[in-house]
């Protein structure tokens, strides 16, 4: 019988672990690829926000010294942000446990949080103007700019000709999507909204599912008692009109991003519990479960160790949802004028778009589409998720 | 020969599952006479089942392939649409083979708790399958026929019984309805797909004994796919065994097994657990019988007095309990240090809640056990945790007893390490490689993944954690139910050995008979939640003293009569 059971480990050894046949079947979906490039491109763009599109300059050369005020004005978040994407996509590259790297990214990011809070000052007051004034003093000798030169809150007044520019149509500068009706570039301001649009999904839904997971596991888990507590808990909050508590919570404390994460994540859990919850009640009766019970294991190692790794697949799937509706409620709030102040993001330019005393197509389609398209590929990945996660879809 | 019914040649059935070619069933051929059984015998993956599904055609057209070979069917009635005579299955269209299908040749399967619909009456099941092939019966005439197909297969009041929902029904009668279902429109061929291994033995023995009465009359034949030996040696008239998609050996099934040629059958045989105790049972006996006698005291280990575990059956609103499902009634039993002690009985006797009550892993009712001394009933979970070293469990089922995301090092080293054995991890590593030797298993396996091993294979760590904090009672749950004959042999073998150097003790749940004979020093048959017997293997096997006993022993089909 050697042999045979030889033969059963070669053809085993070719098979993948659970999470990486997932990604697999979930991504060899055409949509859900395309879904996850977009989602890729987006990322990029918002990390590299401040280098793609900016009124200050890479390098500028005044009167023979150089110097680099795009360096000069990046703010610590920026620093940061840069930071961990070069090091996530560092570490892809090493061949470390998936734990090992984990505990590096944080640590990096930890430390790299903290320098550059405590030394990273930048400039409360920029004016844009500056370097057109410059220029047109002719003090420049060379200047390398970003691709974009124009920061979302640069207006743009010191130029005459400003205010609502149809996309390429202007003789002297280059507005892809045209200009807003305070003459700053669309593009722009669409590419530093899209920090927003994707901090409040990945920020919102992780709330959201920290806190099912662990409610979840627990009512999974212990039922009884502890789960009919649960369950009329998550009933309540499941009955909590979200729109309308962001609504009253902005009437009250004023307009705050991280308040708008916070409501998000506390009222869309009880979906991520639900989930949990029925795949720890399969899981408890599992053989590996009870023997980890046997063996005297601690709780906290029976739950997230035995349990909830093998439990987490759905959790992703409705994840991957609760993160396109998260940035749908952002754009609701923002459109509805209730969203952020100072900063643009795409439902705010929504409003602006539709507020105009005359309707311009450039101010509502760029951001528009924008929200559409990023809706839609978490949309797609979701369903892609679902159907690899059901072991009732028949697979080829 | 006229005479026969079907006949493959060269069959080969290969499945393509993405870029791979898994080669289920290479040049396979065997003939089947009216009026016969043919047995394919051979283990998990062996391609028994593929061969079957081949001939009935219900393999899934984009995956399965046959590259060469063909299966000669010789109906009695015009099966081909352009006249009788015999047919190629490989070359008949679908149209035509759906005419085949169900009255030419049925098929019933393993499972029969899956094979009915739940939302039809068993009734309504047969009449569409007769108005199916019939189309000019009539409601009554089906009816009758139905009813009749029940009585055949011995479902009491027939007439009422045809109105029954399947979940109304056991096990045992829903393969009885799925053989009325499969045999009312009179195939001449009926394919058994392991049509008795969901069922308890003495439920086995019913279904073997209907199948040779309904052949006998309706002189039909019959493709019996089996790993059973006991079972072909009563029903089958030939056999042929498999191994790796070819059929290494076939003849008539006394010749087989009486005097097997090749290698791989006598391999099998070997193993059976019957055959075994000839072997080396006797010796390993002896030398540990010698050293308890040294010992002298036998002191009882474990002490069950009164157990009982009742799971409440709740109704109404507010969940009240309106009745109990005794599970465990009564039990008072009591294992030796060292003992072997396996308890036997059908599936729902109890046996198995019992063992997980001996563990808390449920609650006991009433009552109360000991260990060593020391009653564990009353304690609570966490005052329980220091004797969990000392008591474990194995699992019936290696595939889901092990989690899939942890590998064998972090399964074997974590309870060590929260129990304090072993100083660093390195040191948990060396025991449990330890560990993993005397289990035999290669100790470089340690770092990989549960689903890179075979069946047998995860058993074995399935036993090796069980061992790594060192334990003195086990409790073994069907530990080879799941398993091939020959791997369930090298298992037996591990654990007999484990005894007598470790000086465990077993309480070795199971309801195969002759594993029971081959591993254990005494027996204590359950039925329905209390122990109707105990004693001395030898003496309980030789000369039953229950009732209850006696039908259980009596249903066992043996290798020899």
């Amino acid at each position: 019988m050697t042999d045979n059971s030889n033969l059963i480990i070669e053809n085993n050894n070719k098979r993948q672990s659970y999470a990486r046949r997932i990604a697999h079947d979930a991504f060899s979906n055409l949509g859900a690829r395309l879904g996850l490039a977009w989602i890729l491109v987006l990322v990029v763009v918002a990390v590299f926000a401040p280098l793609l599109a900016n009124s200050h300059p890479y390098l500028i050369s005044i009167e023979g010294a150089i110097s680099s005020p795009l360096y000069e004005y990046l703010t610590a978040a920026d620093i940061i942000l840069l930071f961990l994407f070069i090091m996530a996509v560092l570490l892809y590259f090493f061949k470390w446990s998936t734990n090992k790297k984990f505990v590096v990214f944080i640590a990096s990011g930890i430390v790299v949080s903290t320098i550059s809070f405590s030394f990273v000052d930048t400039p409360e007051l920029a004016i844009y103007q500056k370097y057109r004034d410059l220029d047109r003093a002719n003090k420049v000798e060379w200047v390398i700019n970003a691709p974009i030169p124009y920061s979302p809150k640069d207006y743009l007044r010191d130029v005459g000709d400003t205010s609502l520019e149809e996309p390429l149509t202007a003789g002297l500068r280059t507005h892809w999507f045209g200009t807003e009706e305070n003459g700053s570039d669309v593009l722009s301001r669409m590419i530093h909204a899209s920090r927003i649009a994707l901090g409040i999904g990945f920020v919102a839904t992780g709330i959201a599912m920290i806190i099912g997971v662990i409610i979840g596991g627990l009512m999974g888990y212990f039922s009884g008692t502890v789960d009919m507590i649960g369950m009329r808990l998550v009933e309540i909050f499941e009955a909590i009109p979200t729109l309308f508590l962001l609504l009253t919570f902005v009437a009250f404390f004023g307009r705050s991003l991280y308040l708008m994460m916070v409501i998000i994540g506390i009222t869309t859990w009880p979906g991520y519990a639900r989930y949990v919850r029925a795949e720890f009640f399969r899981l408890r009766k599992m053989d590996f479960v009870q023997s980890a019970i046997v063996a005297g294991l601690p709780l906290r190692s029976i739950l997230f160790r035995h349990m909830l790794p093998n439990g987490f697949a759905p959790v992703m799937v409705a994840a991957s949802f609760g993160v396109a509706s998260a940035i749908l409620y952002e754009a609701i709030l923002s459109f509805l004028g209730l969203g952020l102040i100072d900063n643009p993001s795409w439902g705010e330019m929504l409003n602006q778009a539709v507020q105009a005393a005359s309707f311009h197509w450039w101010m509502a389609f760029f951001p528009g589409f924008a929200i559409f398209l990023t809706v839609f590929a978490y949309n797609l990945i979701g369903e892609s998720l679902r159907d690899a996660v059901d072991p009732y879809l028949n697979k080829k | 020969m006229s005479d026969i019914l079907i006949k493959a040649n060269d069959l080969r059935t290969h499945l393509q599952t993405g870029s791979t070619i898994v080669k289920a069933v290479e040049d396979v051929s065997f003939e089947i006479s009216r009026g016969e059984t043919y047995c394919l015998v051979g283990e998990s993956g062996s391609g028994k089942s593929i061969t079957a599904l081949s001939i009935m055609q219900l393999l899934p057209k984009g995956i399965a392939s046959h590259p060469s070979g063909e299966i000669i069917f010789h109906s009695q009635y015009s099966a081909d649409a352009n006249g009788s005579g015999p047919v190629n299955i490989l070359d008949v269209p679908d149209e035509d083979m759906r005419d085949i299908r169900g009255s030419r040749i049925a098929m019933i399967f393993q499972e029969p708790m899956n094979s009915l619909n739940p939302v039809y009456t068993i009734g309504e099941q047969i009449i569409e399958a007769l108005q199916i092939h019939w189309p000019d019966m009539t409601d009554e005439q089906a009816k009758q026929k139905a009813i009749k197909a029940l009585a055949d297969v011995q479902i009491p009041n027939p007439e009422q019984r045809i109105d029954e929902y399947p979940h109304r029904l056991s096990g045992g009668q829903r393969q009885r309805v799925m053989i009325a279902m499969a045999m009312a429109c009179e195939p001449e061929l009926l394919i058994a797909d392991e049509p008795t291994t969901a069922l308890d033995v003495t439920v086995q023995a019913e279904i073997l004994k209907l199948m040779q009465e309904l052949q006998n009359k309706k002189r039909m034949s019959i493709l019996f796919i089996t790993h059973d030996f006991g079972v072909v040696a009563q029903i089958g008239h030939k056999l042929g065994v498999m191994r790796h998609g070819e059929i290494v050996e076939q003849g008539a099934v006394q010749e087989v097994l009486s005097n097997p040629q090749h290698d791989y059958t006598k391999q099998l045989l070997a193993a059976l657990p019957e055959n075994l105790k000839q072997n080396n049972r006797a010796t390993m006996l002896a030398a540990f019988r010698e050293k308890q006698k040294e010992n002298k005291e036998e002191a009882d280990l474990i002490n069950i007095e009164n157990l009982k575990v009742y799971f409440p059956i709740k109704k109404g609103v507010f969940r009240h309990t309106v009745d109990h499902i005794k599970a465990v009634d009564d039990v008072s039993l009591s294992i030796r240090q060292g003992q072997i002690l396996a308890l036997v009985g059908e599936s729902g006797c109890g046996k198995t809640t019992l063992g997980r009550a001996l563990l808390r892993l449920e609650d006991p009712t009433a009552g109360e056990f000991s260990y060593a001394g020391n009653i564990l009933s009353s304690l609570s979970q966490k005052q329980i945790l220091p004797y969990r070293r000392d008591m474990q469990f194995i699992f019936q089922d290696p595939m889901s007893s092990l989690n899939p995301r942890l590998n064998i090092a972090t399964t074997l080293t974590e309870p060590m390490a929260v129990h304090g054995i072993g100083k660093s991890k390195d040191e948990r590593i060396a025991l449990a490689q330890d560990v993993m030797q005397q289990v035999q298993l290669d100790p470089e396996y340690i770092w990989r993944y549960p689903h890179e091993f075979s069946g047998g294979q995860r058993q074995r760590i399935g036993i090796a954690r069980s061992l790594v904090l060192n334990p003195k009672f086990i409790v073994c749950d069907e530990v080879t139910s799941a398993l091939d004959v020959s791997v369930q042999a090298e298992i037996l073998d591990i654990l007999l050995k484990l005894r007598a150097d470790r000086e465990l003790t077993l309480l070795f749940i199971t309801h195969n008979i002759s594993v029971v004979e081959y591993i254990s020093d005494e027996i204590a048959v359950m039925y329905k939640g209390k122990i109707v017997e105990r004693g001395d293997t030898d003496q309980v096997t030789s000369s039953p003293q229950h009732e209850y006993t006696q039908k259980l022993l009596s249903a066992v089909p043996r290798l020899h009569h």
